[in-house]
């Protein structure tokens, strides 16, 4: 199931694009519109992209499985850390950075636990795609 | 210095760790993985016996759910340190044994079967050790677990995987029957610490007085007597002996049987006050002893017959605690300990050599085993009662606490306990002697003509036991302060000895017996019983039938409602939905009428949105294939993203438009392998329904919408402006839609997205197990 020269052109150039577009929506997800979870389903469609261009074998030889239950590592043990510290459960805070250029930055440790859902979105979506498209009729 | 509550803690937790260890190394190690279980067993052995002898009750408080008074709490008095002995010790014999016993099968198997012995001598302890009830139910659920492993270790066979379930499904019930009754306790006394139970007398007077307690003591009671095998849950016992014969020696000899005893002798001071204790108990034990023992002599199975004796002297146990009975438990459990677990491991041997425990087919093994016969027939002393063995000590204490009287008054009358018990002991030492005269004694058969000697290995932890079985008996002095020591009753003395000082117990000790002698010589009469007994009614065909009879039920429970219809669960799950939003609805005096709808507000573009977005929904449910309906459904989508443009709900907007491009492609994939679409003409009437569903779904979601919208409603309670208000401040986020889910509501998010990874790891695994032969 691989596709056409026109479909394979455009996904050349657009999947990596999908890809980073997804990336800035994650990373600002916490301030704007964005997220985690849309993030992880627009890596998924770039994905999703791809494999339809140029067939499953390249992108069915990553364990994607893994990417997901790494995720839900992060994802947990975010929440965890605070557990250790004697607070509750997934009980975030925010750190703060003073950086050279930027001056002050601010990361919530959200984002940890927003990655983990971006790869277990990614991860899953990627595993369903790749198996469905190896089954044979 | 050393802690003695972490001492008590590492008794308990050692085995557990050793286990996992076990799983790990069992692969490389195979056959040796038995030092492992050594090594954890001889631990707990040492330091049970040091916190033994270092006197005291030892106390480990660990705080586990404070709120409903659950405590981690351990307790080391001298009746559970000297059960946790008896556990631990037999545990290190039994590992020695296995390491000859078990033959050569794939290291994983034998590392697997180290694992459960070893989980199962844990929890064991646990069960020994705890103080807090919950706590003790955990470890004692774990036994049944670790049990139904071990007895189905030959998985291979029908009969042995029968046995495990039979087991396990008996004891579970049970467990689960004591967790009720603990339950009722934990609420009416507020605490489920066994230590302030005994300790209070005034709590237990709140206890006996509450209406619950009667219940409370039959969930307990039952939960004990399935675990120890008794009448009427006897029959799981038997029909385990499929186990391999170390674990029969371990679980159904010296431990897991004697659970549900100890368990007893646990509660006797806290239930003993009540009448219900003695009525119950001294029944079920009187006749599981004399039932047992009956039995015991008629069985041609070597382990059924030793199976059987254990069900004669558990059923003794329940008896003396049902009298009130508690200072010889302590003799009693040492005794049955080991010279049962010594004959179970003979009969392992005579197994091993011969590949047969029919004793019809054995006899004159002899001149073979000399050493074997040996061991056996110093345990089978005990077994009968005979001078001087400790059974011997041990049926005496019984016979002058028969003749003492009872403290605990019961409906059974006390003339009747006395024959009785004397008759069961008879055929104990009928069965003793067919197990001496029959298989070591005797003309040799076939299978005695190619057997020879046992190991050493095999030979060393049945003779450790004889030896003590005979030893404890001839140090009768030292047996009698260590029976005191341990038993479960405070500060009593018993008084021991091999000379019998009162002419009443030995007249009965003689009597015994002349009857068994009696009953041995005529065991042709009695073998003619068996058949009879074994083709009439028994309590395993009625448990079975019960089994059958509930695997019916759920058959057509499943059939009538798991069809396996989407129609059906969708119709299902959508009427429970709306039925229960409209209760809701209804209750809190809200209806849709009461918006003020007005149309004129409608800009064109919305109404035209709405125009399409029913057009296409109509569209996808009257579409003939599947591609159509996927592009209606599709397009539908997308329809609503620009609803939400329309809204202006950026973050919703770009999900939407992202969820149906993906999905889109998911439909895409999997109409590829979907059969052509059949659309089915349905009768009338069920059409109609589907309509009414249908209409109702979609009525109650725009009552839903509109009322959660209407800015009269929306004051009652802003939820969202709240979100909003907080979100910099609390979450360090401006976009209150992500900080919701990944700060305030994250530990929602938390079980959604592992749903998400099991789902994908589900596909992963269907698909590829079904490509995988092809």
């Amino acid at each position: 199931m691989s596709g056409d020269p026109v479909l394979r052109t455009v996904a050349r150039a657009a999947a990596p694009l999908t890809l980073w577009v997804s990336f800035v929506i994650f990373l600002q997800g916490h301030n704007m519109p964005g997220g985690g979870f849309v993030a992880g389903v627009m890596a998924g469609a770039a994905g999703a992209m791809y494999l339809l261009a140029f067939g499953t074998v390249r992108v069915a030889r990553f364990p994607w499985w893994k990417v997901s239950v790494v995720g839900l590592l992060i994802a947990v043990l975010t929440g965890t850390v605070p557990l250790l510290l004697g607070r509750p459960y997934m009980q975030h805070s925010i750190w703060h950075f003073d950086l050279p250029v930027i001056h002050r930055y601010e990361l919530p440790t959200a984002t940890f636990f927003d990655l983990g859902v971006y790869l277990i979105v990614l991860g899953t979506l990627m595993t369903i795609f790749v198996e469905l498209a190896q089954e044979e009729r | 210095m050393l802690r003695f509550d972490l001492l008590l803690l590492l008794i308990v937790f050692a085995p557990f760790t050793f286990a996992a260890l076990a799983l790990a190394v069992g692969r490389l190690a195979g056959q040796h993985t038995g030092l492992l279980m050594i090594l954890a067993a001889g631990t707990s052995f040492l330091g049970s016996l040091y916190l033994l002898m270092a006197g005291g009750t030892i106390t480990f408080i660990g705080e586990w759910i404070p709120s409903l008074n659950v405590a981690l709490s351990l307790r080391g008095d001298h009746f559970g340190l000297f059960f946790a002995l008896v556990i631990s010790g037999v545990g290190t014999l039994v590992a020695i044994y296995s390491l000859s016993y078990i033959p050569r099968l794939t290291p994983a198997r034998i590392g697997r079967y180290y694992a459960s012995l070893l989980v199962f001598m844990g929890a064991m302890l646990g069960v020994a050790v705890a103080d807090d009830l919950i706590l003790l139910f955990i470890f004692w659920e774990i036994t049944s677990l670790s049990s139904f492993l071990l007895i189905g270790f030959w998985y291979e066979q029908e009969t042995a995987r029968a046995g495990a379930l039979t087991a396990l499904l008996v004891t579970a019930l049970g467990g689960l029957s004591m967790l009720i009754g603990f339950l009722i306790l934990g609420a009416t006394a507020q605490t489920f610490s066994l230590r302030v139970l005994v300790e209070q007398p005034g709590l237990r007077e709140r206890l006996l007085h509450s209406p619950l307690f009667p219940a409370a003591l039959v969930c307990v009671l039952v939960g004990a007597l399935t675990k120890s095998a008794q009448w009427p849950f006897h029959f799981w016992l038997p029909a385990a002996m499929v186990a391999p014969t170390p674990v029969s020696t371990y679980l159904h000899a010296a431990t897991m049987v004697k659970a549900g005893i100890f368990l007893l002798g646990r509660f006797l001071p806290i239930f003993g006050a009540s009448a219900l204790w003695a009525d119950i108990l001294v029944p079920i034990g009187l006749t599981t002893f004399l039932l047992g023992a009956v039995e015991a002599f008629l069985d041609a199975d070597l382990k059924g017959m030793l199976a059987k004796t254990t069900l004669a002297t558990l059923g003794l146990i329940t008896l003396l605690y049902g009298l009130g009975a508690s200072a010889q438990d302590g003799l009693q459990i040492l005794t049955h300990a080991t010279y049962k677990g010594a004959l179970f491991l003979v009969v392992g041997i005579v197994e091993h050599v011969t590949h047969t425990r029919d004793t019809r087919e054995l006899g004159g093994l002899w001149i073979k085993m000399p050493a074997t016969f040996l061991i056996g027939a110093l345990a089978a002393l005990s077994l009968a009662g005979m001078w001087p063995s400790s059974g011997f000590l041990a049926k005496e204490a019984l016979y002058a606490q028969l003749l003492a009287g009872t403290s605990l008054p019961g409906w059974v009358p006390a003339a009747l306990v006395l024959p009785v018990a004397l008759v069961a002991n008879a055929f104990l030492f009928a069965t003793a002697c067919r197990l001496v005269f029959g298989i070591f004694l005797g003309p040799p058969t076939a299978h005695a003509r190619h057997a020879h000697e046992g190991t050493r290995g095999l030979l060393f932890s049945p003779a450790i036991l004889a030896a003590l079985s005979v030893g404890l008996g001839l140090v009768a002095p030292i047996t009698s302060r260590l029976a005191s020591y341990v038993s479960s009753a405070a500060g009593v003395a018993l008084h021991l000895s091999l000379i019998p000082a009162d002419p009443a117990t030995f007249a009965l000790s003689v009597l015994t017996f002349l009857l068994g002698t009696g009953i041995y010589l005529r065991r042709r009469t009695f073998s003619l019983m068996r058949a009879r007994v074994a083709s009439g009614p028994s309590m395993q065909g009625l448990w079975d039938c019960g089994i059958a009879l509930v695997t019916a039920l759920a058959v057509r429970f499943s059939v009538r409602w798991q069809s396996g219809s989407l129609r059906w669960y969708l119709a299902g799950s959508l009427t429970f939905t709306v039925g229960l939003s409209s209760l809701a609805l209804t209750r809190a005096g809200i209806s849709v009428l009461q918006v003020p709808i007005n149309l004129r507000e409608m800009t064109w573009y919305g109404g035209a949105l709405c125009a399409m977005l029913g057009f296409t929904a109509i569209l996808v449910a009257r579409a003939t294939n599947r591609l159509g309906a996927a592009i209606a459904l599709t397009t539908n989508g997308f329809l609503t993203a620009l609803l939400f443009v329309v809204y202006r709900s950026p973050d919703i907007l770009l999900t939407q438009i992202l969820i149906e491009t993906v999905s889109t492609i998911f439909l895409l994939l999997v109409l590829y392998y979907l059969p052509a679409f059949r659309p089915d003409r349905l009768p009338p009437v069920q059409r109609l329904v589907n309509l009414a569903v249908a209409a109702a779904v979609g009525f109650t979601m725009f009552s839903f919408i509109l009322l959660s919208t209407s800015p009269q409603f929306r004051e009652l309670k802003n939820l969202g402006a709240e979100y909003l208000a907080r979100s910099l401040t609390l979450a360090g986020g401006a976009n209150a839609v992500n900080v919701i889910i990944v700060d305030f509501r994250a530990i929602d998010t938390n079980g959604e997205i592992t749903v998400l990874v099991l789902v994908g790891l589900l596909v992963y695994g269907t698909l590829r197990a079904r490509r995988k032969p092809a």
